[in-house]
C-alpha cells in the first residue's frame, strides 16, 4: 500500500543523527584510548574532535523527536504511543522523556552537556577521563539502535514509524487509507505524568545521574594512570555539584508523589524511589572520603570503591527501571522493551572493568600505616560514609529482591509492611549519622581534647534536649526511638547553626558546608515529624459500625461522606458539597469548617480532590492539600462513583380534593388546607404572582411527618407555573400543577426517588505536622552545597 | 587490637545482619494452595479477577472492605477480601497482586498491587474522531 502524507524524510534524519552519534561515539572512545596509552596529541585531538561531532548527533536527536512530537507525526510510533491530538502544549517535554527511548535521550543529552563544559576546564586528564565518558555514551546510544543482530534486537528506536514497529495494524481499517495520517490519533500521555512535577523532576534527577559519571571516569583515570590521588581535586567539585542537583531531583520526585500522586506521604520506600536514593548516598560517602582525602589522606579502597560505585548503582537503577524486573513490585517501573540483556551487559561491564582495575592496583596503593586518632575528624568523617554505605546496602538489598529471585531462583518478596520494615532499619542508622553530623564540624583533624570538645557542644546540646523535650510534649511522643531522633536531628540542626555563628563567624566562603548540614538536619526532622506524627484523621470516625462484621479492621483509614452530610474529623467539621465536571476533571468539593466562638460551623477552607478521567489508561484521582505553615492537610479521593447513576425516580399524577391522602411507595400525604396568601420572598416569587399554597403533612416510613408546601403560580395574569417542595431526606418531591374549578380537585405531580441512592464519596484525609521543615531543609542543604562548590572554584 | 579491625568487623556483622534481617522480614510468592496450607503467614498472590463472580463494595457500612474472587495462575479461585476501598478502574485491571494471608476459606489481603492494561501491548488503534477503529 502507497500511503501519502507520510514525514518519512525527518525520521530519516534522525536516523542519520543516531548513526553519526554512534559512530563517533566509538572513534572518540578508540581514540582517547590510543591517545592514553602511546601518549601522543594528535590521538587526543581526533578523540576531541569525533566527541564534538557526537555530541552534535546527539543533540540532533533530541532536537528530531522534539519536532516530530510538536508537529504530532502520529506516523511515528514514539509519537503514536505518547503523544495525542487533544494533549495540551504544556506537557509536550513530559511526552518527549514519557517512553524509554525519550529517557535515554534525556540522559545522554545531559552526558553531552556535562562532557563538553567538562572539556573546556579539563587539563591533563582529558584522554583518560574523556575515553570513560565517550565509552558510556557509546552504550547510551547503542540502546537506541533498534537494529537486529542475528536475532537479537539491539535497542529500540524511537525514529521508528508505526506501521513498522506494528506491523498488525497494517490490516486496520485505518491503514486501508492512504491518507491515514490525516485521522491517525496518538495514544496519549499517562494521566499521572500529566502534571508539571513530570517537566521538572525527570531532567533534574538525569542532570544529577549524569554529573555521577565525571568522578568515576577521574577514578578509573586515577587506576589506569596509577595516580591515586591526584584525580580528586578536579573530580571533588563535579561530586558535590551532583551532590546538590541529585538531591535536590529525589526530593523533587518526593514533592509530586506528595502533590499529585497517591502516596499518601513524600515517601513511600517504592523501588523506583529507592535506585535513585542510594546512589545519592553512596555519592555523599564519596564526596566526603574525596574531601579527607585531599586535607589528610584517607583510605583508597574506600575512596575508589564509593567514588565508583555511585555510577555503577546509578547505572543498576537505569537496570532495574527500564528492564521491567521490577514490573510486580513497583508502581512506576517502565514495561519490558526485550532490552534486559542489553543493560545487563553494559552494567557487568562497568562492574567488570572497576572491580578488575580495583583489585590489579590494589596492591600498588600507597599504605598510610597511621591509625586514625578515636577523636579526631577523619576517623568521624570515615563513620559517616560507611554509616551511608550501610544505610545504602540495606535499602539497595530489599530493592533488590525481584532481581536476586531472578539469579538465583529464590522466591523473595517485599513484605506489606515495606514503610515499618525500612524504618526499622533506617531509623537507628538515621540517628547515627545526624549525630556524627552535630559534631563532625567541631572535631578538629587529627586530635581533639574531648573535654575540650563537650564544653562547646555544651550549649547546642542542652538547646537541643530542651527542644526535644518540649517538642516530644506537645506532640506526646512516647517512643523512645524518634525522640532520639528528634534530639540527634536538633543537634545537627543546632551544632552547626553555632558552628557557622561562632566559628565561621561571617567568613562565607567557609559557610557552605555547615549550612548544608543544617538542611539536612532540617530535612530528616521535617522527615521523621512529618511521617511519625502524621495524623489519618479520616479513621475511626465511621458512623456505622463495623465491629460486627466480625473482623479486626486495623486499616480503616477511608471515611464515607454523603453529599452535604457533615461529619468530624479530628478537629475538622468536613463537608461533601457536590462535584463539577470540567472537560476531563471531575472535581470534588470538600469543605473543612471549625466552630466559632458562638458555636456556628464557619469554613476554614475548600479542597478540590478531583479525578481525571482517561477512558483510555484509566482513570486517575488526584489529592488536593491545604498548606499551613506548621502542617499539610492532604485529602484524596479512594473511591467515587464517576458514572451518573440512573435515578431510580418515579412520577406518578394524582387529582384530589381538600383533605385526601396521596399514597406513595413508602409514604403517604394528607392535603390538610390551602394558603391563599403564602410567603413569596423566600420562594423567588414577586409580589405580583398570584399564588396558591397546598399545605401537606407527609410521613415517612418510620412514622414522622413533615410539613411541605407546593405552590401554584399564575404570574401576569398569563401563565401558571408550581414551585415544588421536597424532603430531601425521605425523596420526595411534589408540584401543584393546577386546579379544576368544575370538581373543586387539585392536580399534583409527586416525584419518588430513593433518598438511599444519595452521591458520596470515599476519601482520606491525613494532616502532616511539620512538613514545610522538610522543604526548607532541602532548600537549605542545595543552598549550601552550591555555596561550598562556588568558593571551590573561585579559590582555583 | 586495631581500630580499623574493629571498624571492619563490625561493618561486616551489620551488613549481614542487614542481609538475613531482609531476608526474614520477607514475604514470598505462592499461589492459594499454598497461601491456604500456611494461613500463619503472609504471601504474595498473583492472578486475575474473575469477573463472572460477586465484587461487592458497600462503602456505606464499610468503606475499607471490598470484596471479590481471583483466579491464580493455577486457576484456583478464591474469595478475598481486600481490607482497603475498592480500586478506581479496578474491573480494567489485567493482573493482580495481593499481599495477605489465609484466613478459614478467605483470604484476606492488606496490600494490592494492580496492572492495567498497559498501551505498550494494547493493541488499538485510535482516530482523531477518537473512534475506536
Amino acid at each position: 500500500m502507497e500511503y501519502i502524507g507520510e514525514h518519512l524524510l525527518i525520521g530519516e534524519i534522525g536516523n542519520l543523527f543516531l548513526l553519526i552519534a554512534f559512530a563517533f561515539g566509538i572513534l572518540s572512545t578508540a581514540s582517547y584510548f590510543i591517545a592514553e596509552i602511546k601518549g601522543k596529541e594528535d590521538w587526543r585531538l581526533l578523540g576531541r574532535y569525533s566527541f564534538w561531532i557526537h555530541s552534535a548527533g546527539v543533540i540532533g536527536m533530541v532536537a528530531t523527536l522534539f519536532i516530530m512530537i510538536f508537529n504530532q507525526y502520529f506516523e511515528y510510533h514514539y509519537v503514536w504511543q505518547h503523544s495525542s491530538t487533544e494533549l495540551p502544549l504544556r506537557f509536550i517535554f513530559s511526552c518527549f522523556w514519557e517512553g524509554i527511548e525519550g529517557s535515554f535521550m534525556l540522559w545522554m543529552f545531559w552526558h553531552v552537556v556535562v562532557a563538553n563544559i567538562l572539556l573546556l576546564i579539563i587539563r591533563n586528564w582529558e584522554s583518560p577521563v574523556m575515553a570513560v565518558i565517550a565509552s558510556v555514551q557509546v552504550f547510551l546510544t547503542s540502546m537506541l539502535l533498534g537494529i537486529y543482530i542475528l536475532e537479537y534486537k539491539l535497542g529500540s528506536n524511537p525514529f521508528t514509524v508505526l506501521t513498522r514497529e506494528h506491523p498488525d495494524f497494517v490490516n486496520l481499517p485505518i491503514f486501508q487509507m492512504p491518507d491515514y495520517t490525516s485521522v491517525l490519533d496518538g495514544r496519549g500521555l499517562n494521566p499521572l505524568l500529566q502534571n508539571y512535577w513530570m517537566t521538572i523532576h525527570p531532567p533534574t534527577l538525569f542532570l544529577g545521574f549524569s554529573l555521577t559519571m565525571i568522578p568515576f571516569a577521574y577514578a578509573i583515570a586515577g587506576l589506569w594512570r596509577k595516580e591515586y590521588t591526584a584525580w580528586v581535586k578536579p573530580a571533588l567539585t563535579w561530586t558535590f555539584v551532583g551532590i546538590g542537583i541529585l538531591g535536590i531531583g529525589i526530593l523533587m520526585g518526593g514533592a509530586w508523589a506528595y502533590e499529585a500522586l497517591s502516596f499518601g506521604g513524600f515517601w513511600a520506600w517504592d523501588p523506583v524511589e529507592n535506585a535513585s536514593l542510594v546512589p545519592w548516598l553512596i555519592l555523599v560517602g564519596a564526596g566526603h572520603l574525596m574531601l579527607l582525602q585531599r586535607k589528610k589522606g584517607t583510605s583508597l579502597f574506600s575512596l575508589f570503591l564509593l567514588t565508583t560505585l555511585s555510577f555503577i548503582l546509578i547505572q543498576y537503577s537505569s537496570f532495574l527501571t527500564k528492564s521491567g524486573v521490577l514490573g510486580d513490585s513497583s508502581v512506576h517501573s517502565f514495561t519490558d522493551l526485550g532490552m534486559t540483556g542489553q543493560l545487563a551487559i553494559s552494567l557487568i561491564f562497568y562492574i567488570v572493568l572497576t572491580a578488575v582495575l580495583i583489585f590489579w592496583r590494589w596492591k600498588d596503593f600507597p599504605k598510610t600505616e597511621k591509625e586514625d586518632h578515636l577523636w579526631s575528624r577523619e576517623f568521624w568523617m570515615f563513620m559517616g560514609a560507611l554509616i551511608l554505605m550501610i544505610s545504602a546496602f540495606q535499602i539497595e538489598f530489599s530493592t533488590s529482591f525481584p532481581v536476586i529471585n531472578k539469579i538465583f531462583g529464590t522466591n523473595l518478596a517485599q513484605s506489606a509492611e515495606r514503610v515499618e520494615y525500612y524504618n526499622k532499619w533506617q531509623l537507628p542508622l538515621a540517628i547515627i549519622l545526624s549525630a556524627i553530623i552535630a559534631i563532625g564540624q567541631f572535631l578538629k583533624y587529627k586530635k581533639t581534647d574531648p573535654k575540650e570538645l563537650f564544653k562547646k557542644l555544651a550549649l547546642s546540646i542542652s538547646v537541643s534536649l530542651a527542644l526535644t523535650i518540649a517538642t516530644a510534649f506537645s506532640f506526646s511522643i512516647t517512643n523512645p526511638l524518634i525522640s532520639l531522633f528528634i534530639f540527634t536531628s536538633l543537634f545537627a540542626v543546632l551544632a552547626n547553626l553555632d558552628y557557622l555563628v561562632r566559628i565561621v563567624s561571617g567568613k562565607i566562603e567557609h559557610a557552605g558546608s555547615s549550612i548544608a548540614h543544617i538542611g539536612f538536619g532540617l530535612i530528616m526532622l521535617g522527615a521523621v515529624i512529618s511521617t511519625s506524627q502524621s495524623d489519618i484523621i479520616s479513621e475511626n470516625t465511621s458512623l456505622y459500625d463495623v465491629s460486627v462484621l466480625g473482623q479486626d479492621f486495623n486499616n480503616n483509614e477511608n471515611i464515607l461522606l454523603m453529599k452535604d452530610d457533615t461529619l468530624l474529623l479530628g478537629e475538622y467539621f468536613v463537608c461533601y458539597r457536590g462535584k463539577e465536571k470540567e472537560g476531563i476533571f471531575v472535581r470534588y468539593e470538600v469543605d473543612y469548617m471549625q466552630s466559632n466562638e458562638n458555636g456556628e460551623l464557619e469554613s476554614m477552607f475548600t479542597l478540590y480532590p478531583f479525578v481525571q478521567l482517561n477512558p483510555r489508561m484509566g482513570n486517575v484521582a488526584e489529592p488536593f492539600t491545604q498548606h499551613y505553615l506548621d502542617r499539610d492537610i492532604y485529602t484524596h479521593i479512594t473511591y467515587a462513583e464517576l458514572e451518573e447513576r440512573e435515578k431510580s425516580e418515579e412520577i406518578s399524577e394524582h387529582n384530589i380534593n381538600l383533605g385526601d391522602t396521596i399514597f406513595g411507595k413508602n409514604t403517604f400525604l394528607v392535603l390538610d388546607s390551602l394558603n391563599r396568601n403564602p410567603r413569596k420572598d423566600n420562594r423567588g416569587l414577586t409580589e405580583n404572582d398570584l399564588a396558591l399554597g397546598a399545605n401537606f403533612t407527609l410521613f415517612d416510613v418510620q412514622t414522622n411527618s413533615h410539613q411541605i408546601q407546593p405552590l401554584f403560580v399564575i404570574r401576569d395574569k398569563q401563565y401558571s407555573f408550581s414551585v415544588p417542595d421536597s424532603v430531601p431526606d425521605v425523596g420526595i418531591s411534589i408540584s401543584f400543577d393546577g386546579i379544576d374549578p368544575a370538581t373543586e380537585s387539585f392536580a399534583f405531580k409527586l416525584k419518588e426517588s430513593d433518598p438511599k441512592y444519595q452521591e458520596f464519596i470515599v476519601m482520606k484525609a491525613i494532616i502532616f505536622p511539620w512538613i514545610n521543615v522538610l522543604w526548607v531543609g532541602c532548600i537549605i542543604m542545595a543552598l549550601g552545597t552550591f555555596l561550598a562548590v562556588y568558593h571551590r572554584i573561585k579559590r582555583r | 587490637m586495631k581500630k580499623t579491625h574493629i571498624v571492619i568487623v563490625v561493618l561486616i556483622a551489620v551488613l549481614i545482619g542487614a542481609m538475613i534481617g531482609a531476608i526474614n522480614d520477607s514475604s514470598s510468592y505462592a499461589n492459594f494452595e499454598e497461601a491456604f496450607e500456611n494461613p500463619e503467614s503472609e504471601f504474595h498472590v498473583v492472578g486475575k479477577l474473575v469477573k463472572e463472580k460477586e465484587m461487592i463494595y458497600d462503602p456505606i457500612t464499610n468503606p475499607d472492605l471490598f470484596s471479590f474472587w481471583l483466579k491464580d495462575v493455577n486457576g484456583v479461585e478464591r474469595k478475598v477480601l481486600l481490607h482497603k476501598s475498592k480500586p478506581q478502574d479496578f474491573e480494567r485491571s489485567e493482573q493482580i497482586v495481593l499481599i495477605g494471608n489465609a484466613n478459614d476459606q478467605i483470604f484476606e489481603a492488606n496490600e494490592i498491587l494492580m496492572k492495567c492494561p498497559s498501551k505498550y501491548t494494547d493493541g488499538e488503534v485510535q482516530s482523531k474522531e477518537s473512534a475506536s477503529i
